[in-house]
């Protein structure tokens, strides 16, 4: 209220709000449970011995694939809404300002931190651009191509006339055949597991040793700067 | 002067009473799976038709798509050519040869034009100036342009004709091409299949006949009754798969028992065919049934889709083939081994230059905030 | 203008250009030209296989162990042998050695393609050239059921049955869609065959329609469907059980049982109907001595039906092996696949090129690229040939040599062969068929002696057929129900070259495939298939394939219709999908 007294440098910006915050870890939680259930649908578990009625593993393997797929996609669709009625930093996710000078330089200098030839990162209240290019084309573009491989495999068996034929059948011809649409599926297990891999160890690097907040930005949805300086 | 006979005349003059006929109707009904009421419009057919004349061509192909038609048991191929269709040119087993074989196709095509079906067997070439397959010093694309002019509709037999089949397989040396690829403006019915099961294919032709019309196709052209679902969605062993019984290796306990032939690469989860249903040879078996997996013989270049025996088969991608899992691992693991490393290096790295490196006191040249100054926790 | 061939044929391409192209009621596309002289004789011929597919450039690169589906498309007729002969290259690349019921099962396989293929050709593809359909019309049903009774206990012969097919057919043929009997050569002087036994003839075509469809279910049984059943390298895919849990789901007594009603069945089929119709038709036809070409002088096979599993020796084959040249009938060749001056392919008049196109190339050194080109001398264009060059390349077809010999393969090379062996099972059977016809040994080498010698081997391999499923059976009761042997499956354990060569005695004569893999993958796959040898266009020696030489001094009797060279090339059941791949 007091104009006079001057004003306080922010250290801390409220970045991720709480639904996005809950999307992130039940998202990271489904591409988990998809990626196991995935790679299990793929290269099954040693033969069950006893009765056939009295198993129904690949059943349930199948079936977590795609409860978790749901989620997935649910979520997906939430975090869309969430970036037309969230803050500034919500919509990155979806956005990605290629064309401007600046936000290659900028992902050019994040390269270079990690290459050890910059003594320290810029500051960011969003994401780095580094992460934010990753984010973009893994988790949204490789999020999209997984939902339309993964709902015409499952037109599959919901059969000629589903909704999910509908909607996602005619991926099957433009890719080719079921098992080329199966393969590419497929592929994107190791795309976002390798994804992750980098992500959470970014994500905690940079939590030690870059100038701001990381893992707990995520969970309070707090921005901490380390420093004051620009 | 000699009238063409209708189905219903032929059968009453080998000796089926009525009676025998109505029933047949039925069954045919049932066997396509329709409801009772078709039955009569099956009997109307049958006794007001003549035979439609059907010119069965062959291009680049193995004559297995017509192996695969004699064997059908309901109907009786004997059946078919004597009382249903009239097969007037089909080169493996037409009297006529040379001249007096082609003069059939002009001859069909003025007499009947818009009215035979044409039905093609294998598939043109393109390269060696289409001479690859001669018919008559011709190139056969030809001879199918020719046919296909004035006929009322195509039937594709096979994987050859409806997707290209072996001969197109990489690197299709012959540009070998399927018949929709070449002909554009009549209504072509793929009926894939490496071959077709013989029932599949006389269903097919009996339906047309008996109901005036295409069969409902899907998508990619293929009648939805036959080819509408997975041979994975009603297989047998499908109770063993979803409890994750496999068959591990060749003549095991598993194999033994009829367990799911998944783990050695049976592609019935991604091949649209009626072998678990309809089965083989008047139903006698089918592949899965006999212990070895589909290998997707009815599906769209089914032969450049990586080896028979996995299930994860390998990609090709401008001209590498590579495994989705193999690549995976590999990359996986380098991947692995570089976070490690470059952790260890960060580590390192701090330690050395406290304070320097990505610490509270960095150089004091460098940094600008890549928000800027604009940064804010408001909504903008 | 005419020449002797160095394998003793004279040719001369003066004379009328008569021109067969499609060649109708065969496997695949061919086109065939001869020349007439005044009187209407053949004096030469030329046979072009007008298909090729490029298989053998198609599999490189490709999983061996996938290579048996690759080749199995290569014929749809004489679908499987194909397959069985692409395992066993693969086998013998990699020393895999086979259970012994595979071993069973397979014999069991290609008996039943045997069987089928033979009795198919006999009346859906060959019957045409000898039996006048229309003639048909024409019999009084109650002397062709006297007829028929009195060659055969076959029950469907009495007058009514013989009345219903001919009225069907008067029926048929009166409705003026005559369907595939139209423009055929009906009331040609060529046909010899009484309006009776025509009429039996084309019930009997009908029949077998019927029945054939029944031989197949053996396949069915153990690969799963026909055509086109699956296969396996190092062994069969079907597994047994006999009465353990779960053995509805492999092969148990019920399957047994249905492939034993089967085989009982087409013995039946083969012996009472096939054989007899056979040999009647036969006898009308004494007179017509035409068709030798090259079944007297030089002839090959190379063997099939092992006795054992993994015994590759000439004595454990059941079908003979061995080659006749220059008509020594005394001495019976010894082969050696892997010898690189024995099997040879040329190209000099096929459409395929080599650096050297004088010399021939075993084929593990084989090489499959093409090469479309017409001579100077061919009428018309390239893209509407009216006659063909035959002094440059002529045909998809390759040339194979066997030391140089072009050879005639098949049914009639089998009998010779086992014949000039002094093997009972083939000396008796030609001796007494000799003997019911009232022929000297000399008839054997024509277009009806090879018919004829289809028709035993149909009957001898359905025989055998029922010695294998009874030999299955022993060694199930004996304890022995494996049927795969996967020690060699991984690619890991393969060593890092090699190469194998795989045989059969394909319907139509001796089929290899030789293969070369390298790093798990094949790096070179050349088939020479029987209808290669038959079709086989000249060399650059001059020697005439097979089928030429069988054309040759044939008369026509009329010029327009080409019933004697379809007879004359059907006796050899040409494949062309087969023979170029
Ligand atoms: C991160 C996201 C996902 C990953 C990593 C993933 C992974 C996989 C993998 C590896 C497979 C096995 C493919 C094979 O047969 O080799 C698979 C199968 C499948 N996935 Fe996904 N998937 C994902 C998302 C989805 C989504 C969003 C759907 C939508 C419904 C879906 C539906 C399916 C279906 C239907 C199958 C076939 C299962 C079967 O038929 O047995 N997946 N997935
Ligand atoms: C399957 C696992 C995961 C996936 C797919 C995933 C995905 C994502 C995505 C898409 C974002 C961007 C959020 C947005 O802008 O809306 C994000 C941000 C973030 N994630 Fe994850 N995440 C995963 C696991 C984790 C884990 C395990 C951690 C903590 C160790 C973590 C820490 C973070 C942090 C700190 C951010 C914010 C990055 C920044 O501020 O630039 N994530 N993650
Ligand atoms: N020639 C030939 Fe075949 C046979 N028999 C195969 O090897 O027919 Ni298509
Ligand atoms: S589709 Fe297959 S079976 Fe039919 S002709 Fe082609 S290769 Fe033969
Ligand atoms: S055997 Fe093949 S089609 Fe049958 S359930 Fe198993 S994977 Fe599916
Ligand atoms: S291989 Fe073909 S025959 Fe049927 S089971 Fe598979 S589609
Ligand atoms: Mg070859």
């Amino acid at each position: 209220m007091s104009t006079a007294v001057p004003t306080v440098k922010r250290t801390a910006v409220y970045v991720y709000e709480a639904p996005l915050r809950a999307w992130h870890w039940i998202n990271a939680l489904s591409i988990t449970i998809l990626a196991i259930t995935g790679y299990l649908i793929a290269n099954p578990l040693p033969t069950l011995s006893g009765a056939t009625s009295d198993h129904y593993l690949m059943g349930y393997i199948r079936f977590a694939h795609f409860a978790a797929a749901y989620v997935f996609a649910v979520g997906f669709i939430f975090r869309l809404y969430w970036a037309m009625v969230g803050n500034r930093w919500s919509r990155q996710l979806f956005a990605l300002p290629f064309w401007r000078r600046r936000f290659w330089i900028e992902l050019w200098h994040e390269v270079r931190w990690y290459a050890f030839l910059e003594p320290e990162p810029r500051k960011c209240i969003g994401h780095n651009p580094l992460a934010h290019l990753f984010m973009v084309v893994i988790i949204t573009v490789g999020g999209i191509v997984m939902m339309f491989t993964g709902f015409a495999l499952y037109s599959e068996q919901a059969g000629l006339g589903s909704w999910q034929d509908r909607w996602f059948g005619w991926v099957i011809p433009f890719v080719g055949q079921s098992q080329d649409v199966r393969m590419w599926h497929h592929w994107g297990i190791w795309v976002i597991s390798i994804f992750v891999m980098l992500h959470v160890y970014t994500a905690i690097r940079e939590d030690i040793l870059s100038r701001q907040s990381l893992i707990s930005t995520m969970v309070s949805g707090w921005r901490m700067f380390k420093d004051d300086r620009p | 002067m000699p009238t063409t006979e209708t189905f219903y005349e032929v059968m009453r003059r080998q000796g089926i009473t009525r009676r025998s006929f109505l029933k047949f109707c039925s069954l045919t009904a049932t066997a396509l799976g329709l409801r009772p009421a078709y039955a009569a419009q099956l009997v109307q057919a049958m006794e007001t038709k003549p035979r439609i004349p059907v010119l069965w061509l062959h291009g680049l192909e193995c004559t297995c798509c017509s192996e695969s038609f004699i064997r059908s048991a309901h109907p009786l191929v004997k059946d078919v050519m004597l009382s249903m269709i009239s097969l007037d040119y089909d080169d493996t087993i037409m009297a006529a040869s040379g001249h007096q074989a082609e003069a059939i196709v002009a001859e069909i095509r003025q007499k009947y034009k818009g009215n035979y079906i044409l039905a093609v067997e294998g598939n043109p070439p393109l390269n060696q100036d289409g001479m690859s397959c001669i018919i008559a010093g011709r190139p056969f694309l030809e001879q199918l342009k020719e046919a296909a002019a004035d006929c009322k509709a195509i039937i594709s037999w096979g994987s050859c004709a409806s997707w290209g089949c072996v001969q197109a397989a990489h690197p299709n040396p012959t540009q070998a091409v399927p018949v929709h690829h070449v002909i554009h403006d009549k209504p072509i019915i793929k009926v894939p299949g490496c071959p077709p099961i013989a029932e599949v294919m006389t269903a097919v032709v009996t339906f047309m006949l008996t109901f005036d019309r295409i069969p409902e196709l899907d998508r990619q052209g293929r009648p939805k009754m036959f080819y509408g679902q997975r041979i994975h969605d009603k297989c047998y062993r499908r109770g063993h798969f979803d409890a994750g019984q496999f068959v591990e290796s060749w003549d095991d306990e598993g194999a033994r028992r009829g367990y799911c032939l998944y783990k050695m690469g049976c592609k019935g989860p991604t091949t649209y065919n009626a072998c678990s249903n309809t089965r083989w040879n008047n139903g006698v078996s089918f592949p899965i049934q006999s212990g070895h997996g589909c290998i997707g013989c009815s599906e769209d270049g089914f032969w450049d889709k990586g080896s028979f025996y996995d299930h994860v088969t390998d990609t090709r991608v401008f001209g590498v083939e590579l495994n989705a899992d193999r690549m995976g691992f590999a990359a996986a693991g380098t991947v692995g081994a570089a976070v490690v490393a470059h952790a260890a290096a960060s580590a390192i790295k701090r330690a050395r230059k406290p304070g320097q490196f990505g610490d509270q006191e960095p150089d004091k040249t460098k940094g600008q905030g890549t928000a800027g100054n604009d940064q804010t926790g408001e909504r903008s | 203008m005419s020449i002797e061939t160095p394998n003793g044929f004279t040719l001369d391409n003066s004379g009328t250009r008569i021109v067969v192209d499609p060649v109708t009621r065969i496997e695949g596309h061919m086109r065939c030209e001869v020349n007439l002289d005044a009187n209407n004789v053949i004096r030469n011929a030329v046979s072009t296989g007008t298909m090729w597919r490029g298989l053998e450039v198609i599999l490189k690169g490709r999983d061996p162990r996938d290579a048996w589906a690759f080749t199995e498309r290569i014929c749809g007729v004489c679908t499987g042998t194909h397959a069985l002969t692409s395992v066993r290259a693969v086998e013998d690349a990699l020393g895999i050695q086979i259970p012994e019921n595979a071993s069973t099962i397979r014999n069991i396989m290609q008996l039943t393609l045997q069987s089928h293929d033979h009795l198919v050709h006999f009346y859906h593809l060959h019957a045409l050239d000898w039996v006048d359909v229309v003639s048909a019309l024409k019999a009084d049903p109650k002397a062709t059921s006297t007829l028929a009774q009195s060659i055969s206990k076959w029950p469907q012969s009495s007058p009514g049955w013989f009345r219903d097919v001919q009225n069907r057919l008067k029926r048929f043929v009166e409705s003026g869609q005559l369907g595939p009997f139209m423009n055929g050569y009906w009331g040609n002087p060529a046909y010899k065959l009484p309006p009776e036994a025509n009429l039996m003839a084309v019930a009997h075509y009908l029949e077998t329609l019927d029945f054939q469809r029944e031989i197949v279910k053996i396949h069915t049984v153990y690969g799963g469907k026909n055509p086109h059943p699956n296969w396996l390298v190092g062994g069969v895919p079907c597994a047994i059980n006999l009465d353990g849990t779960g053995a509805v789901g492999a092969v148990n007594m019920e399957r047994l049982n249905l492939v034993s009603s089967i085989i009982d069945r087409t013995i039946d089929f083969i012996d009472q109907v096939y054989i007899p119709d056979l040999l009647a038709i036969a006898s009308f036809y004494k007179d017509w001595t035409y068709g030798e070409g090259l079944s007297s002088r030089s002839v090959m096979s190379y063997g099939d039906i092992p006795e054992r599993a993994n015994d590759n020796t000439a004595a454990n084959q059941l079908l003979p092996r061995g080659a006749i040249i220059n008509g020594n009938l005394q001495e019976v060749h010894d082969l050696d696949l892997r010898d690189p001056a024995q099997v040879q392919e040329l190209v000099a008049h096929s459409w395929y090129r080599y650096p050297d196109e004088q010399k021939g190339l075993h084929p593990w050194d084989g090489i499959t690229e093409p090469d479309f080109w017409l001579g100077p001398n061919t009428v018309g264009t390239k893209r509407k040939i009216e006659a063909i060059d035959e002094g440059a390349k002529y045909s998809w077809i390759k040339a194979p040599r066997w030391r140089g010999h072009a050879m005639e393969v098949g049914p009639l090379a089998r009998w010779v062969i086992g014949y000039a062996k002094g093997i009972p099972e083939f000396k008796e059977q030609v001796e007494k068929v000799l003997t019911d016809l009232n022929l000297p040994v000399t008839a054997l080498f024509s277009t009806l002696g090879r018919t004829v010698a289809r028709g035993l081997e149909a009957s001898w391999a359905v025989h055998k057929l029922r010695y294998f499923q009874d030999k299955l059976v022993a060694n199930l009761k004996a304890g022995d129900s494996s049927t795969a042997n996967t020690d060699k499956w991984d690619p890991d354990t393969w060593p890092r070259e090699a190469k194998g060569v795989g045989t059969t005695e394909a319907p139509r004569g001796a089929l290899g495939h030789w293969i070369v893999i390298k790093k798990g993958r094949i790096e070179n796959y050349q088939a020479v298939v029987p209808t290669t040898w038959n079709g086989s266009p000249r060399d650059p020696a001059g020697n005439i394939g097979a089928f030429e030489a069988a054309l040759m001094n044939t008369p026509v009797a009329v010029p327009d219709q080409p019933l004697e060279i379809l007879r004359t090339l059907h006796s050899f059941d040409p494949c062309l999908a087969c023979s170029t791949h």
